[in-house]
């Protein structure tokens, strides 16, 4: 049993398309706002395998930090769009 | 790559997506906020099956905020004006995003190559962010300040208003 590029990407694409599945299908929009950090931790994956198994030149940890970027980046949109869309609810 | 470690990647990879399905489809903020701490622990298992132990302790401490803020009853719920025809869409529209990454993903085993970046990586990380890319470390911190400030203004805004 081994760890390829093909599984991580197809463990990557999972994750994005549940966050797509769970942005288009949730009624109430903030819950829908939970699908995006789904969609960044799949991409974060897929940037994270590619570091591991397939950077042959640069930096050979730029998926790593980009996977890092995404991580943080979702937590702030999450609370910028939880902030904006509560915001807006009826009283 | 050891049999240890495609274990951890598989299982924590089957805990991520079953916490990811539980967001989209569990009812109740509580449920949800525990569900995205499940996605937290299956994606730091991913991580640190991909020797990124650094990223998987930074995904743990990011995606336990998101599950603290899904789960926050402070925020109402918003019903959307979609109505359910374009939510099954959306759907559909998901599920084909999924078979075309799929099979991008399935050709997509073209280039290999060695890695020596280490288990944890924290030294060459910190390198890559404080002197190779110092600028967007900025952006993303400008970023995070902007988001958390303009989310606790609005916060203020709506409690004044209320």
């Amino acid at each position: 049993m081994t760890i390829n590029l093909v599984a991580v990407f197809f463990v990557a694409a999972a994750l994005i398309a549940a966050g797509a599945f769970a942005a288009a299908w949730r009624r109430d929009l903030t819950a829908a706002v939970a699908g995006v950090p789904l969609m960044f931790a799949g991409a974060g994956v897929a940037f994270a395998g590619v570091a591991r198994f397939a950077a042959a030149g640069g930096p050979q940890l730029f998926g790593q930090e980009f996977a890092v970027v995404l991580a943080i980046a979702a937590t702030a949109l999450l609370a910028m769009g939880l902030g904006i869309a509560g915001r807006e609810g009826p009283r | 790559m050891d049999s240890l470690h495609a274990i951890g990647f598989y299982v924590s990879s089957g805990v991520s997506l079953a916490g990811a399905m539980g967001v989209a489809l569990l009812p109740g903020r509580g449920l949800r906020g525990a569900s995205m701490a499940v996605v937290g622990v299956g994606l730091a298992g991913i991580y640190l099956s991909l020797s990124a132990g650094f990223v998987a302790a930074v995904a743990l401490v990011c995606y336990a905020g998101c599950a603290f803020l899904v789960a926050s009853p402070l925020y109402r719920p918003l019903e959307g004006v979609v109505g359910p025809m374009w939510r099954q869409v959306g759907a559909i529209g998901a599920a084909a995003l999924l078979a075309i990454l799929a099979y991008s993903a399935f050709r997509g085993d073209f280039v290999h190559a060695g890695f020596y970046g280490g288990a944890f990586g924290v030294a060459n990380l910190g390198r890559l962010f404080f002197a190779h890319d110092a600028l967007s470390t900025e952006a993303l911190a400008v970023l995070v300040l902007v988001a958390f400030a303009g989310a606790t203004a609005v916060w203020r805004v709506r409690e004044r208003t209320r």
